[in-house]
């Protein structure tokens, strides 16, 4: 025994047992946003509880403690119905139960507003606001009615929000050109004043027929009941969709689940962002994180290809060397600070001075955007395309330079026509590293142009195309949000736990995209010897 | 080949040699100018103030605030429609005159009139007195260094609160002032001293707080006659019978500028909301000055000293920086947040540094080569993880899990341990000399993550009995009760643990690589002289990859320095000094994400919260450099690049 812990074997499975506490770490974080995420498309089946004191509580189960004492059950259930019952959950315990089932016709109700609505189905007016048979079919049937009525409005709708751009867009060159002469341009600005006038006009118009639509949609309501009969007229356009989840077969609940992600990849947040999809926050994300590519890219394939190619090892080398390894090592929140300061205060202000003088003290430039996020980013993740560029070049046998430089070949000639090919693979690297720890850096992004919720994209139909001074959204940021800044976090919880399962498979499917590309030029060169 | 193309291709080489020199010195200038763009912006905190003598007075007075020398009478209004006036007369006394207008519903005014007098004997002749600008506190000074106060918030009769022999020496007091806000009270003295003076709880005065000595302001050569309070902020004018005006300020101690009248002044006043300062002599000449004072309420001393400030009663670190009403003394020490900046690294590490270490200790030298491909991508993908996803686990599933199974915890760092010993123990006859333990090597650390589960499991299930017998079935009540110890759910254990999870892959990817750049022959030589696998690893192998492994250990804790996501979410974000492990802390990276939205560009926040960001820059600089410098050592001695 002596001898076995002199030799030391006891200490190799004790830094053995360390590696497996930090692989139960990493497990258990993916347990548990998978646990937590997974589940939350599931149309779960409602049941209905007979309580003691006679009233009945209809939900779905979510969680079941044991208290440490009395070793009492207790239960949660999702009762919904936020506007009636201005809670989202409710604790019950098992000894207040008396009896529990699990009423067939009872509907799920995903609303525009205030959550889901649990109860039955109790009347049912049509568009003129005449009643009807009040059954599953029907309602069923005026929903998609109704749908596609208001599908209808869309052109409408996209037409008033070209008028009102276009209003927009003259209000500023009238704002221009009384900014700069006001006298001597007073002809142009009263004729765009008149056309703006006429949109005006015409926008109003269309509001109007909007309206009047909105309001024959509007008359096709039911009347729903809760678990205890509390009834709640709805109007059939403000729901998104119906089940009856105690009536869906295994197949359905797949089904409902499918379109569930759909929403989610490609339909615009409701209820705060609480709800809904979060189109909006990936296409910032990944629009931000091209953009910045743009930037780093070539700076940071520049610098490598300088520090490993051009430079001759010496202080200067070492100085660049310190500056990449620092550049990489300050806090993010520092780029931030800088990113705010310099770009959006410093050459932002500057810009709106000199060509948009006219609007201030309304910022253009002068406040976050994406073009000032992606470069502050751009800035953050440079070092990461340096490393890996640099790391794929030196892994180039010194034999193929010699080669290509023995033929006669310039060193600039070597460099674009044989090394950098080669070493592509490593620049990819880089390059998806750096995207990855984009994707997931959020603290510098609150001071640069992520907000909450964003009215525009950043790339849309309108002339011109890309708008760099807008803000986005951020799948980071819209963790942080409506984790920690929403006013029902409990409700917002699995949503929160979707985006970051979300954020968290694009950011290791990158990783390791780019741990692959790395493998490979490794073992591609390693292998042969020159 | 063509003269013309080897010259083109030629051109094209030198050129794109230049550009490439360019960018890759870019770098440099990248780094610096980063530093000095953001301690440009910091740098105007320190700014000397200065003022512009004005040509002519200005004629408005509107919302000036006058003081004059000769004044024998002082009327404040009140709050609730009336006004105070308080006399000097005859016989050392104070006659005060109280006139208020009641309104009653139907618009009909009622005007009452109360006079009396604060006949209280006296240690001295009163030479000045000041009526607060609330009109509910009348300090008076006396010719022999006594002050004296009296609260006329009562209607009808005045109560002497305090008397206080402020100077020993009985020098005669010579001007008194209140600062904004009506908290403070500024003393000008015979021989040039201006002090300030705020009632403190002191014990054994029950409810009544005594005037107490708080800031010592830089004397003026004369005595001073009159005392000026800025309406903007708090700092005063302390104008000496020479005519020579000290702009000074209260919370920083600070001089902030000399001004010369050249003439005994008779009245003082701030014009333009404070920008301007105006005097008059005697014989009514006035000169004027443009004050630009930028930051006042900053200094050295503030920002890294322990100060006294209003309301506290006794000097103390202290980070607020806005509250509800303007004449707020903003408190802006960095020393709270550099604590817990220090104080959630330090726990991160102390969690952090043992785990990857010896993980990376056992991945480079005793894994099956085989896994090894496998667990280091797996470690690097964990180092990929956002940190905003690590935070808002930490915050909304581990503080809550923490909440209710806290004594599982401390149970789980006890057992957990004690049964992988137990285990260690027990694999000895498996591993010496068994054909299974021989092919367990290199594996042993997967027969070991069930036994983590279960320790993990069962202090789970134990906690809960031991808290019912031995802490009364609740340990944040019994810690409460028995110790003192107060609990807050974001605190700093789950910062250790989230912060320590982030800097976990950092330390271990480079401690690994370091770990496994040692030359093999190296282990090999120490194997063949009979050395057993962990003699090798400690002695032979670890010692030579020193400076990689402190590399790795530097890298880590600048990583937690800076961190933000985690330390926001994860901590309630309170600005405390305390070394509790149950309660929140404020870092100096989430406090700038916390506070840059609310802080006005250019204002003295905005700067301060600049001025913490070069704060954090210049740390991670050095951590940076040094990790960097010792890095390249250790390839330099090694070879690897």
């Amino acid at each position: 025994m002596k001898n076995y812990f002199k030799r030391g074997e006891p200490m190799v499975l004790v830094s053995g047992a360390t590696l497996a506490v930090i692989l139960f770490m990493t497990l258990t974080l993916m347990a548990v946003i998978l646990g937590n995420s997974l589940g939350y498309f599931w149309v779960k089946g409602l049941v209905r509880l007979q309580l003691t004191d006679g009233s009945l509580v209809m939900g779905q189960l979510t969680d079941t403690e044991r208290h440490a004492l009395t070793d009492a059950k207790r239960q949660q259930l999702k009762v919904g119905n936020r506007d009636l019952y201005a809670q989202d959950f409710r604790w019950v315990d098992e000894a207040e139960i008396s009896g529990r089932d699990i009423p067939e016709d009872a509907y799920l109700l995903e609303r525009r507003e205030h959550g889901n609505f649990f109860g039955f189905l109790k009347e049912l007016k049509d568009i003129n606001g005449a009643p009807v048979a009040a059954d599953h079919a029907s309602l069923l049937k005026l929903h998609r009615e109704v749908l596609t009525q208001k599908e209808d409005l869309a052109p409408i709708k996209s037409e008033m929000s070209r008028l009102n751009q276009a209003s927009e867009r003259l209000r500023l060159k009238i704002l221009k050109l009384e900014y700069h002469d006001a006298e001597a341009n007073s002809a142009t600005i009263a004729r765009l004043s008149e056309q703006r006038e006429q949109l005006t006009v015409a926008f109003d118009q269309l509001l109007e027929q909007l309206n009047q639509r909105q309001s024959v949609i509007n008359q096709a309501s039911a009347v729903f009941s809760d678990a205890n009969g509390t009834t709640k007229e709805l109007a059939l356009q403000e729901l998104v969709r119906i089940y009856q989840p105690n009536r869906m077969s295994v197949v359905a609940k797949a089904g409902a689940y499918l379109v569930k992600i759909k929403e989610l990849l490609l339909d615009d947040p409701r209820e705060s962002n609480t709800e809904g999809g979060l189109f909006p926050a990936i296409f910032g994300t990944v629009m931000m994180v091209l953009l910045m590519s743009v930037f780093s890219l070539p700076f940071g394939v520049i610098a490598a290809i300088y520090l490993r190619e051009y430079a001759k090892e010496g202080k200067l080398v070492q100085l660049v060397r310190i500056a990449v390894n620092n550049l990489a090592g300050v806090p993010s929140i520092v780029y931030g600070v800088f990113g705010l300061g310099f770009f959006v205060y410093g050459i932002g202000g500057s810009l709106d001075k000199l060509f948009f003088p006219e609007r201030l003290p309304t910022p253009v430039f002068g406040t976050g955007g994406i073009l000032w996020a992606s470069l502050t980013l751009a800035l953050l993740t440079v070092p990461v395309v340096i490393v890996a560029t640099e790391e794929s070049l030196a892994s180039i046998p010194k034999g193929i330079r010699e080669g290509s430089l023995a033929l006669g070949a310039t060193k600039f000639q070597t460099l674009t026509r044989v090394l950098l090919p080669m070493a592509t693979p490593g620049i990819m690297t880089g390059l998806v590293l750096s995207m990855a720890r984009a994707v997931g850096e959020v603290a510098p992004l609150m001071m640069v142009g992520v907000v909450k919720l964003a009215p525009t994209l950043p790339f849309d139909g309108q002339f011109p195309f890309f708008h760099m001074d807008r803000k986005f959204m951020h799948l980071g940021f819209h963790i942080f949000d409506v984790g920690f800044q929403s006013p029902n976090v409990e409700a917002a919880k699995p949503m929160v736990y979707v985006t970051t399962l979300l954020l968290l498979l694009i950011v290791i499917a990158a990783s390791s995209l780019a741990i692959r590309f790395r493998n490979q030029m490794r073992r591609k060169y390693t292998s042969s010897h020159f | 080949m063509p003269k013309a193309t080897v010259d083109t291709s030629r051109r094209n080489d030198r050129l794109a040699a230049w550009l490439i020199k360019g960018c890759g010195l870019l770098v440099i200038v990248a780094v610096i100018g980063i530093l000095l763009l953001i301690a440009k912006v910091a740098l105007p905190l320190f700014f000397a103030p200065s003022a512009e003598r004005l040509a002519q007075a200005p004629t408005e007075f509107s919302d000036g605030v006058s003081v004059e020398r000769a004044a024998v009478s002082q009327t404040r209004q009140l709050d609730d429609s009336g006004s105070i006036t308080v006399q000097l007369v005859a016989g050392n006394q104070l006659a005060v005159q109280r006139s208020s207008v009641a309104t009653d519903i139907l618009g009909n005014e009622a005007r009452s009139e109360q006079q009396y007098r604060l006949s209280d004997p006296l240690p001295g002749p009163i030479t000045v007195f000041w009526l607060g600008r609330k009109g509910q506190n009348l300090y008076a000074g006396t010719d022999n260094g006594w002050l004296v106060r009296w609260d006329l918030s009562a209607e009808g009769e005045g109560r002497l609160v305090d008397t206080v022999e402020a100077f020993k020496d009985h020098r005669r007091i010579t001007a008194l002032t209140t600062l904004l806000g009506d908290n403070s009270l500024a003393v000008g003295d015979a021989q040039g001293g201006v002090t300030t003076w705020m009632p403190v709880t002191t014990p054994g005065r029950g409810e009544d707080k005594q005037l107490t000595l708080i800031h010592r302001l830089p004397s003026s050569n004369g005595p001073v006659s009159l005392l000026l309070a800025s309406p903007r902020d708090k700092s005063l004018a302390a104008i000496d019978s020479h005519g020579t005006i000290r702009l000074v300020h209260m919370t920083t101690e600070r001089l902030l500028l000399t001004l010369k009248a050249a003439m005994p002044v008779e009245s003082a006043s701030f014009v333009d909301r404070g920008r301007q300062l105006v005097v008059a002599g005697a014989d009514g000449t006035q000169v004027a000055w443009k004050l630009s004072v930028p930051h006042p309420e900053t200094s050295l001393g503030t920002l890294f000293g322990k100060v006294w400030y209003e309301g506290y009663s006794k000097p103390e670190y202290v980070w607020q920086s806005s509250a509800a009403t303007d004449d707020f003394e903003p408190k802006l020490s960095l020393v709270p947040l550099i604590f817990g900046t220090f104080k959630a690294t330090l726990f991160a590490m102390l969690f952090a540094v043992p785990l990857a270490l010896f993980g990376a200790l056992y991945t480079s030298q005793f894994m099956a080569p085989s896994l090894k491909g496998r667990i280091k991508p797996a470690v690097e993908i964990m180092a990929a993880v956002p940190s905003v996803v690590v935070g808002f686990l930490a915050g909304l599933w581990l503080a809550p899990l923490l909440d209710t199974h806290l004594l599982g915890l401390f149970l789980a760092a006890l057992l957990v341990p004690s049964m992988l010993l137990l285990t260690i123990i027990a694999w000895r006859p498996l591993a010496e000399n068994t054909r299974i333990g021989r092919r367990l090597k290199g594996y042993e650390f997967l027969g070991l993550l069930p036994v983590v589960v279960l320790g993990l499991w069962l202090s789970g299930q134990l906690a809960p009995l031991i808290e019912a017998t031995l802490f009364g079935g609740d340990l944040k009540q019994w810690l409460y009760s028995v110790l003192g110890v107060r609990y807050d759910q974001r605190n700093s254990i789950v910062i250790a643990i989230a912060l320590g999870f982030a800097v976990i892959p950092i330390i271990f990817t480079i401690a690994e690589d370091a770990l496994s750049n040692v030359p093999r022959n190296l282990s090999a030589a120490s194997l063949a002289l009979g050395a057993s696998r962990w003699q090798t690893a400690w002695r032979v192998v670890l010692p030579s990859a020193l400076p990689g492994v402190f590399s790795a250990i530097m890298i880590g804790f600048g990583r937690a320095v800076g961190e933000t996501m985690i330390v926001l979410m994860a901590t309630g974000n309170t600005p405390i000094t305390s070394w509790s492990l149950f309660n929140g802390l404020r870092s100096l990276a989430a406090n700038i994400a916390v506070e840059i939205p609310e802080a006005p560009l250019g204002g003295t926040l905005y700067r301060t919260l600049f001025l913490s960001a070069v704060l954090l820059f210049v740390l991670t600089f050095i951590i940076n450099t040094a990790a960097e410098l010792l890095r390249q050592r250790f390839r330099k001695k090694y070879g690897r690049y």
